[in-house]
């Protein structure tokens, strides 16, 4: 890892100092990393293939204001994860025909229609990703992020925070709350299982 | 016994829980709390089968080919006319200077002169009272009838045998009339037909007094008396300056912030 970060710099170093190829080799060695949590975030191949074009954009242009001291893939990383926010919530806001849940205290929320397909359905026809992704749809922009962050990336809640420009504290209770949802929601597979 | 929370036992889960070896040893001894602990740990596990699709080893490549046009290299942007040499050169950063320095003293001065013509907002504009003129008004048209005044009682006890009246009661008749005359026309432009009547009275006893042809001798002044007696020209001086005097009173009132 500190031989890639010497070389991110070393690449950093030339771009700045008018090679623009050398950004190809920033782009190559983590687009994999940006296309997977922007995936995660907006469960969407498109959305995640328009994200990580869109974060490499912003980050060639803010490369001037990069600390040397920082780590490039972290940095580019952040970059994604706000990108890939912005998309799901400007996703959210143009998204219609969502069916809620009658005793969801929280309907303000986005939610996909729940195609409520009996146990042994799921089982049968492997839909439980499905109905995971769903369950994923249905939480806010910032539980979601809070949520992919922390569930499958495995990044601290002081990251996340980091990541989303909010406080650790909060970024904890978002965590918190996604889980708590994300097991209302997916109770129907507990009982399949 | 207080059992776990969720909070809690997600912090457990996720390697954050502010105190493990506590909740190691609650779930250890709590039958509850392992069930639910191991529920959740299930739950949660059951979502990492959430994995997005894979992309090859030339993704990388692609997504720098797509965005690499739109891209320009630093430091090396087409340098245009008006800035090639501008940071380097001192003269043309000099020049530049100065540029800067006119065309904020031409705005300066020009926002000046457009501040001065700008018409005062109408809030500001507030239409002078009458009663702030009226004073000056009130002023000379008192004055006047003080000095008539004076000049009717003269001639009212006027010594008929007395030569001495002639010239200087002349001289003030026709300085009277020509003030009485600017009264009289303030007055009529003001339509108070109350004060243009005294005024036109006036008008013609000092009129009188100052052609009468071979001054104002004994019988001429006489003469004067009987007529000044006989319009009451004397009266209405008297009346018009008591309402001078009052409106005075009203319009200092009125400078002071006082009503009318």
């Amino acid at each position: 890892m500190i031989g890639m970060d010497r070389n991110d710099h070393a690449a950093i170093q030339a771009v700045l100092a008018g090679d623009k190829e050398a950004y190809g080799t920033l782009v190559v060695r983590h687009s994999h990393t940006l296309f997977r949590v922007a995936y995660r975030i907006t469960g969407n191949e498109a959305d995640a293939d328009d994200v990580v074009q869109e974060a490499f954009l912003r980050g060639y242009r803010k490369l001037e204001g990069f600390e040397s001291r920082a780590n490039f893939g972290t940095w580019i990383y952040r970059i994604a994860v706000h990108c890939a926010l912005d998309k799901v919530r400007r996703r959210r806001g143009n998204e219609t025909s969502r069916v809620g849940e009658a005793n969801d205290p929280e309907q303000d929320q986005m939610q996909v229609a729940d195609e409520a397909a009996g146990p042994d359905r799921i089982l049968l026809s492997g839909e439980i990703g499905a109905m995971q992704q769903a369950a994923l749809h249905s939480l806010t922009p910032t539980e979601r992020t809070a949520f992919v962050l922390r569930h499958m990336e495995d990044r601290t809640t002081a990251e996340i925070g980091a990541a989303l420009g909010i406080d650790p504290n909060a970024a904890k209770q978002a965590v918190f709350r996604a889980v708590q949802k994300l097991r209302r929601r997916l109770a129907v597979l507990r009982v399949a299982t | 016994m207080m059992h776990l929370t969720d909070e809690e036992m997600i912090g457990q889960i996720y390697g954050e829980s502010e105190n493990t070896a506590a909740v190691e040893q609650h779930l250890a001894a709590c039958r509850a709390c392992a069930q639910s602990f191991a529920e959740l740990r299930r739950d949660l596990a059951a979502l990492d089968r959430a994995q997005g699709p894979a992309r090859d080893e030339r993704y990388g490549e692609r997504v720098w080919a797509s965005i690499a046009p739109s891209l320009a290299a630093y430091g090396q942007e087409r340098p245009r006319w008006w800035s090639a040499g501008w940071s380097t050169n001192p003269w043309l950063k000099g020049l530049g200077y100065a540029l800067a320095c006119a065309l904020l003293v031409s705005c300066a001065f020009y926002a000046g002169r457009l501040w001065e013509r700008k018409p005062q907002p109408l809030a500001h504009v507030e239409p002078k009272p009458p009663q702030v003129k009226q004073p000056i008004v009130v002023v000379v048209l008192d004055d006047h009838l003080d000095r008539s005044e004076r000049f009717l009682v003269e001639l009212k006890h006027a010594d008929l045998d007395s030569a001495a009246l002639d010239s200087p009661m002349r001289d003030e008749a026709r300085s009277l009339l020509a003030a009485n005359r600017v009264c009289r026309k303030n007055a009529a432009q003001a339509d108070d037909p109350e004060l243009t009547t005294a005024l036109d009275h006036l008008d013609s006893l000092l009129a009188e007094a100052a052609n009468e042809p071979g001054g104002l001798n004994a019988q001429n002044v006489a003469k004067l008396q009987d007529e000044m007696n006989a319009d009451g020209v004397l009266f209405e001086v008297r009346v018009l300056r008591s309402r001078i005097a009052h409106r005075k009173g009203t319009a200092g009132d009125a400078a002071k912030g006082g009503t009318i």
